[in-house]
């Protein structure tokens, strides 16, 4: 394959997912204005790095796991580091399978709409690194459990146990804005 | 599968993590139990909904493009790299373009070099000189008046031998014949409104140059308008003689 097939097929590939890079980075980056130089980084070196990659890889969670090396560095260098948490033992991981509140969700959403929106921007800003990336590579990124575990280098038991936080967290901020929209 | 055992598994399922196995004894599950049912309907709720909220977000196209650009320079994105080189060369047209525009003479200047050239060999001389007389003025047809003959450059350089009716092009024209330092030199003087016949010159005089000059042949070509009236003058002399001539015309009746 010659440069300029290799240059199409790159493209082919990365024009499918650009609004879940954009999407995943804006809501990653510590600093927002830092979002476009790592999408920009980030594509840079995964074109570079393209005659290394093979078919039978996701080239989604190939690019999401340089994107979110990516996003960590500039982090870092505005004094913010990744936390992740351990792994999570295999006995533990049926707390984080199951559903802890689901009969409390609201029947009718669009009641919530503005409330919602508002209490989910803050609770999403609540979550703590591994728990953000974890929850927008499963909800952007559509990245299987296996995937956001080699993309980030944690455990899947860890990708389990940050994903079903994340959720809770997500599911707090909704019954804040249900509770809102009753007063 | 009991209850307490599908909503362990529920979650796993709404993300497509479960083996078939399991995800068939769910699926049966769901379908007899409606309190499952409902919590798996709910949650599934939830999913859309915090999933509409996180992709949330307009693409921005112009910083993709830019992107893309870096990776896979386009063909205008090499143009763009060659864009010295193309403005060169489009000086280089343009300014030829200039020189064979500047170097082609005039349709005016052609129009008349053969005019001037008889009286140069002696083929044309003048028919009167002074007042016009009535048998050619009535060969005017209107598109020409007897004002026409009435130009002479105040420069002493020049001697008139006479005029004539001529035409150039069709165009009823006068000729005023004569010589500047001993050199044959024509005066071509016709209305203003016969000037769509040479539309080269017309744009020329038309986009400010108060003198528009060419060179047909050997010989040097200058005109202007004066009044109603385009004047030109050819010969085989200098341009800025020539030009000099027309800035002293006067008109003997003006």
């Amino acid at each position: 394959m010659d440069r300029e097939e290799q240059r199409d097929r790159f493209l082919s590939l990365l024009r499918p997912i650009e609004r879940g890079l954009e999407n995943y980075s804006r809501r990653m980056v510590f600093d927002r204005r830092d979002s476009e130089d790592a999408l920009q980084n980030a594509v840079l070196r995964a074109f570079r790095a393209f005659d290394r990659y093979h078919d039978d890889a996701s080239f989604r969670a190939w690019m999401f796991k340089i994107l979110t090396n990516e996003i960590f560095a500039i982090n870092r260098k505005r004094g913010r580091v990744a936390e992740f948490e351990i792994a999570v033992e295999p006995e533990e991981m049926e707390e984080f399978a199951g559903l802890e509140f689901a009969s409390e969700m609201p029947i009718s959403w669009e009641t919530l709409a503005d409330a919602l929106d508002e209490e989910l921007v803050t609770a999403l800003q609540s979550l703590n690194d591994s728990e953000r990336a974890v929850l927008l590579m499963r909800a952007i990124g559509d990245l299987r459990y296996r995937e956001i575990s080699e993309c980030l280098g944690i455990p899947l038991g860890s990708v389990m146990g940050n994903l079903s936080r994340a959720r809770q967290k997500m599911r707090d901020a909704i019954l804040r804005a249900r509770k809102r929209s009753l007063l | 599968m009991k209850c307490a055992e599908v909503r362990k598994f529920v979650r796993l399922y709404l993300d497509s993590e479960l083996d078939a196995k399991h995800s068939f004894e769910v699926e049966q599950h769901l379908e007899s139990c409606a309190e499952c049912a409902g919590l798996f309907e709910a949650e599934k709720k939830f999913d859309e909904r915090l999933g509409r909220f996180l992709r949330h977000g307009q693409m921005t196209r112009p910083f993709w493009k830019k992107i893309e650009a870096l990776v896979a320079p386009r063909p205008f994105a090499k143009a763009k790299i060659l864009w010295p080189l193309a403005l060169a060369a489009s000086l280089v047209i343009a300014a030829g373009t200039v020189l064979v525009a500047r170097s082609r003479p005039l349709d005016l200047a052609n129009a008349v070099e053969e005019c001037h050239s008889a009286y140069v060999h002696q083929i044309t001389t003048p028919e009167f000189s002074g007042a016009v007389p009535t048998k050619i003025a009535q060969q005017f047809g209107g598109r020409l008046d007897t004002a026409a003959f009435n130009y002479r450059p105040s420069e002493p350089g020049f001697t008139s031998s006479g005029a004539r009716l001529c035409h150039v092009g069709g165009v009823p024209v006068a000729l005023i014949l004569g010589h500047c330092a001993e050199t044959p030199v024509s005066m071509i003087v016709f209305r203003k409104s016969e000037l769509d016949h040479f539309p080269q010159t017309k744009r020329k005089l038309e986009s400010g140059d108060p003198i528009a000059c060419s060179r047909s042949g050997r010989y040097q070509f200058a005109a202007r308008f004066i009044d109603d009236h385009v004047v030109c003058i050819v010969g085989d002399r200098p341009r800025p003689v020539l030009e000099d001539l027309l800035k002293t015309l006067r008109r003997a009746d003006g």
